[in-house]
C-alpha cells in the first residue's frame, strides 16, 4: 500500500482560512491530505498542538497565518513565528525533523499560493515517509 | 578558605540584621544535622548558617514574602540571582523586596552542576571560576536526528512522572500547570508518553531556564534535562539574543517581532 501523509493545517481565521476557501471555490487543484483547523489567529497555535499533534502520530502539522503586518489583532502572527522559531529548534534537539513542521503565510487573496504550498508540504511528507515518533512507549 | 568564607557570611549576616534595613535573611541553616532554608531573624543564632550544599532560595523567598515580610537579604549564588532576575521580570517578586548577597561558587560546585557561570554579576563572597561544558553535549549534537531521538526516548523511558523537575524549577511559577491538565498529559501513565510530556516541559524552559540544574538534582531517574534545556539557552542566544536571567530584557516570546511597523504610519 502507498503511503498517503496524514496533515494537519492550523488557519487563520481572517487570512489563510479565506485563501483555503477561495483555493475551493476556484476549484484549484491541491491534494486531499490535509486535514484544516480553523483558529481565529495562527497565534492561538500554542506549540503544545504542534507537539500533541505529532505525538499523536500526525505526519506534519501546517501553521498558516496573515502575513507578517497584516494580522487582524496585530501582533498575532509576531508570537506565532517567534514560537516557531523555537519550537523548529526544539524538535531538532530532541530528534524530530523539523522539515514536519512548517509556518507560513498567505492572504485571504492569495489562493494560487496557497493550494501551491499545500501540494508542495504533501509531496515534502510524502518524500520524508510516515511519521515514526507517535506512541514510543505504547 | 571556605571555612573563612562562610565566617565571614555570618558576620555580614549579624550585621545585616543588627542594622535593621532588613527584616530577615534569608540563607541556608544546620539544625539536628540537616541542612535547609531558614529565615534568619534578629536574634538568630547566625552559628547555625550554612551555605553547603547547593539549595535554590528563589523560590523560598516567594514563600517567605507571602508570609507577611516586607524585605528580605538573600544570600545566594549566581543561579540565585538569575532566578531572581527572571521572577522579578515575571512579577513573581517586588525587586525591591529582596537584597541580593552574592557568593561565587568554587570549582566542584561549577563542575557538580555543568554550570557554564558559576557566579553572579555582584560578588561579595569567595571567587569566580570558569564555567564548566559538559562533555555530553558534543555528543548529542553529532548524533544523527534518528540517533538523537532513540537517545532521548531511551533516557525519558525512564520518568516516573514525580513532576520533581518541576516542582524544583525556580522559574516553574504558573498556577495551573499545562503537566498536569489531562487535555494535554494522560493521568496514570508511566512512562508519560514520549515526546508529548518532555517536549511541553522543555518548550516552557526554552525562556526562561537559567541554568540552575536543581531539575536535574532532583530527578531520581538521571534524566540528563539540562542537556537539552541548555542547548535551548544557545538557541534564544542566537535567535534573539536573550539569555534568560542575565537582564531585565522582556522575554522574547512575549513581545512582538522589532524592527516591524504595527500599523500603517504609526
Amino acid at each position: 500500500m502507498t503511503f498517503e501523509p496524514n496533515i494537519l493545517a492550523f488557519c487563520c481565521n481572517w487570512c489563510s482560512y479565506a485563501a483555503a476557501d477561495l483555493a475551493g471555490i476556484g476549484r484549484m487543484d491541491q491534494p486531499t491530505n490535509i486535514k484544516i483547523v480553523r483558529v481565529m489567529c495562527s497565534g492561538r497555535v500554542k506549540p503544545e498542538f504542534v507537539i500533541k499533534a505529532l505525538s499523536d502520530g500526525v505526519d506534519g502539522v501546517l501553521i498558516l497565518g496573515c502575513h507578517i503586518g497584516d494580522c487582524h489583532y496585530v501582533t498575532g502572527n509576531h508570537r506565532t513565528l517567534k514560537r516557531f522559531q523555537v519550537l523548529e529548534r526544539l524538535l531538532e534537539h530532541i530528534g524530530i525533523d523539523p522539515r514536519r513542521i512548517r509556518l507560513d503565510w498567505a492572504s485571504a487573496a492569495e489562493a494560487e499560493p496557497f493550494s501551491k504550498m499545500i501540494r508542495e508540504f504533501t509531496e515534502q511528507i510524502r518524500e520524508l515517509g510516515p511519521n515514526p515518533y507517535a506512541g514510543s512507549y505504547a | 578558605m571556605l571555612v573563612l568564607m562562610l565566617e565571614d557570611i555570618r558576620k555580614l549576616v549579624k550585621k545585616t540584621l543588627d542594622g535593621g534595613k532588613v527584616d530577615g535573611v534569608l540563607g541556608l541553616w544546620r539544625e539536628n544535622g540537616r541542612v535547609g532554608p531558614h529565615l534568619f531573624v534578629k536574634g538568630d543564632d547566625v552559628s547555625m548558617l550554612e551555605i553547603d550544599p547547593k539549595y535554590n532560595l528563589a523560590s523560598v523567598a516567594i514563600l517567605a514574602l507571602a508570609s507577611g515580610v516586607k524585605k528580605i537579604a538573600l544570600i545566594g549564588r549566581g543561579c540565585d540571582e538569575r532566578a531572581l532576575v527572571e521572577l522579578f521580570k515575571r512579577y513573581q517578586i517586588d525587586e525591591d523586596a529582596i537584597e541580593f548577597i552574592g557568593m561565587a561558587c568554587s570549582v566542584e560546585q561549577a563542575k557538580f552542576c555543568e554550570c557554564d557561570i558559576p557566579y553572579p554579576t555582584k560578588i561579595q563572597f569567595g571567587e569566580k571560576v570558569k564555567g564548566v561544558v559538559p562533555p555530553q553535549l558534543e555528543d548529542v549534537n553529532e548524533m544523527s536526528l534518528d540517533e538523537r531521538f532513540a537517545y532521548w526516548r531511551d533516557v525519558f523511558a525512564k520518568c516516573i512522572k514525580c513532576y520533581g523537575c518541576k516542582n524544583a524549577c525556580p522559574v516553574c511559577v504558573c498556577q495551573d500547570c499545562v503537566l498536569e491538565d489531562p487535555m494535554w498529559v494522560k493521568k496514570g501513565e508511566i512512562p508519560p508518553a514520549f515526546p508529548m510530556f518532555h517536549l511541553i516541559r522543555a518548550y516552557h524552559m526554552a525562556d526562561r531556564c537559567v541554568q540552575c540544574y536543581e531539575c536535574e538534582e532532583a530527578c531520581p531517574m538521571g534524566i540528563p534535562l539540562t542537556l537539552l534545556y541548555r542547548q535551548l539557552r544557545q538557541d534564544m542566544k542566537e535567535l534573539f539574543d536573550y539569555l534568560p536571567g542575565a537582564s531585565d530584557a522582556k522575554p522574547p516570546l512575549t513581545t512582538v517581532l522589532e524592527d516591524e511597523k504595527l500599523e500603517e504610519g504609526a
